[in-house]
């Protein structure tokens, strides 16, 4: 879905916050959103968590920033982080380019999905929380 | 909100923002883009939010002699200056630049967001007759043309020889037939241009329509988010952040603007005194290896003691680093000049430098021409 010049793709799941989650077997894959990306109009630098790190849902696991702003990185899950990006540490440029493929964040291994994922946006409620804030 | 001449531009081509009471544009591609195409080749600005004020009459060089620490009448006609309003404890009011245009008729910019207060305090010290202060922001447009291929750019739109106008000289000129003045200023450390024309305002802004449409076919429109990483990119301070009124020129670095010997300006008594004792802090510049310093982050010696704190900070996209101007004490201590900076919860390693951060064989206007 696009949405003022923002795509919204369907089959992720997410937060207000502007970040995604996509289930992949067994784990959870966690990147930014097209309208977060787009809004930190260039991205230069991120700040990840380490492997093995429990991440909770809804806490802050790092930072992406752009020349102009910081920008905190929630996550979408409770887990564990079996992976980060590490090619975003010399081309954080990605994740304006491919913010749902090659910008991907953080790979987690989930610790409560089930349960957690009911409380995340479907594409088509967060296609209205971003119509929301745009209209603002 | 107040905007400039140039707002239906800005509208239909930039993000937008909020800065000192004018709706600016922040970006129109990308903050990098941007940057990277004024250090390549040519960026434009809208600067017409920034205040102008014309002082004219037969005490307008005795009265601006007695606001600024630069010596003033002795300037050629055609000088535009750097300089500073200070108050009476020599802290800074205001940064800004003065064009002497002629003996009795001078040109005074000034920050956006200071110009009320800059006005204020020059029509609370003006004297009685012999001089005239008008605020003509509104009735003018403002423009920087800054790169290496800046004079190429504009050029064609006036009839001025922009390879004889010298660094920090300006000319009274017609630009697409408008009555302009241009100077061969900036403030992104780049050879360029500041373009102000006489006519244009937010109701009848062609003329200045018209200048920039031009313009742009063969620069890049910059907005205000590449502007600041810029200057800072160049060491400029930026009145707010790095510079205040409780800052002194010796603090910042801006020693240099002070004619030696110069008596009877505001702030004078206590600029004599400044001389007399090092400042205790200083402006430095500072390159991390890792993370983005940002304003305020504490700055400390390698033995981990806090020695100071950032003013400016961002990153640099020719370094492709984090860089910061930063104020710090200057008995402090430590190895070399090695330094910590709090990025949040981390210690990121830098070091002191002198800005310009960039290479100046590879960028600026001093750079080799190519």
């Amino acid at each position: 879905m696009d949405i003022g010049g923002f795509h919204i793709p369907d089959g992720l799941l997410y937060t207000k916050e502007h970040e995604w989650a996509r289930e992949e077997g067994s784990v959870v894959v966690v990147g930014i959103t097209d309208y977060a990306a787009k809004t930190l109009n260039d991205v230069v630098y991120v700040t990840f968590p380490k492997v093995n790190d429990k991440v909770k849902q809804f806490k802050s696991m790092g930072t992406v920033e752009s020349i102009k702003a910081v920008s905190e990185l929630y996550s979408p899950i409770s887990g564990t982080v079996v992976r980060v990006n590490q090619a975003l540490e010399s081309h954080p440029e990605l994740i304006n380019k491919s913010p749902y493929s090659e910008g991907w964040l953080v790979e987690l291994k989930p610790e409560n999905f089930a349960s957690e994922r009911k409380v995340l946006l479907d594409p088509k409620a967060y296609t209205s929380h971003v119509m929301s804030l745009s209209h603002k | 909100m107040k905007t400039t001449p140039l707002y239906s531009y800005h509208q239909s081509h930039a993000k937008l923002t909020e800065f000192a009471g004018y709706e600016m544009p922040l970006w129109y591609t990308t903050t990098t883009e941007e940057h990277m195409a004024v250090r390549n080749r040519c960026g434009i600005f809208d600067v017409s939010h920034m205040g102008r004020f014309s002082v004219k009459g037969p005490a307008a060089g005795s009265f601006l002699e007695g606001l600024v620490p630069t010596q003033v009448q002795s300037q050629p006609a055609g000088k535009a200056f750097y300089t500073l309003l200070l108050n009476e404890k020599g802290g800074i009011i205001d940064d800004l630049i003065i064009t002497k245009l002629a003996e009795a008729d001078f040109l005074v910019v000034v920050n956006a967001a200071n110009a009320e207060g800059d006005m204020a305090h020059m029509r609370r010290h003006a004297p009685p007759s012999g001089v005239q202060i008008d605020d003509v922001t509104a009735t003018s447009a403002m423009m920087a043309v800054q790169g290496p291929q800046a004079a190429a750019v504009l050029q064609p739109l006036t009839a001025l020889d922009l390879g004889q106008l010298k660094r920090f000289r300006s000319g009274v000129t017609q630009v697409l037939r408008q009555p302009s003045i241009i100077s061969r200023t900036g403030y992104t450390g780049e050879d360029g241009f500041e373009v102000i024309m006489f006519g244009p305002t937010t109701d009848a802004p062609q003329g200045a329509l018209a200048v920039w449409e031009r313009l742009v076919e063969s620069s890049a429109a910059c907005g205000l988010s590449a502007r600041d990483s810029l200057r800072l990119e160049a060491g400029f301070p930026l009145h707010g952040s790095d510079i205040d009124q409780e800052t002194n020129p010796f603090q910042a670095d801006l020693a240099w603007v002070i004619s030696a010997d110069k008596k009877g300006y505001i702030g004078s008594d206590a600029i004599s005194g400044f001389r007399q004792t090092p400042p205790e802090v200083v402006k430095k510049g500072a390159v991390l290896d890792r993370g983005i310093p940002r304003h305020g982050f504490e700055v400390l010696d390698s033995r981990s003691d806090r020695i100071g704190v950032v003013t400016s900070g961002s990153f640099s996209p020719v370094l492709k680093k984090g860089i910061a101007l930063c104020r710090v004490g200057l008995g402090s201590s430590g190895s070399g000049n090695s330094v910590k900076v709090r990025v949040r919860a981390s210690l990121e390693d830098g070091r002191l430098v002198k800005p310009p951060f960039y290479d100046e064989a590879s960028y600026g206007w001093r750079r080799a021409a190519t």
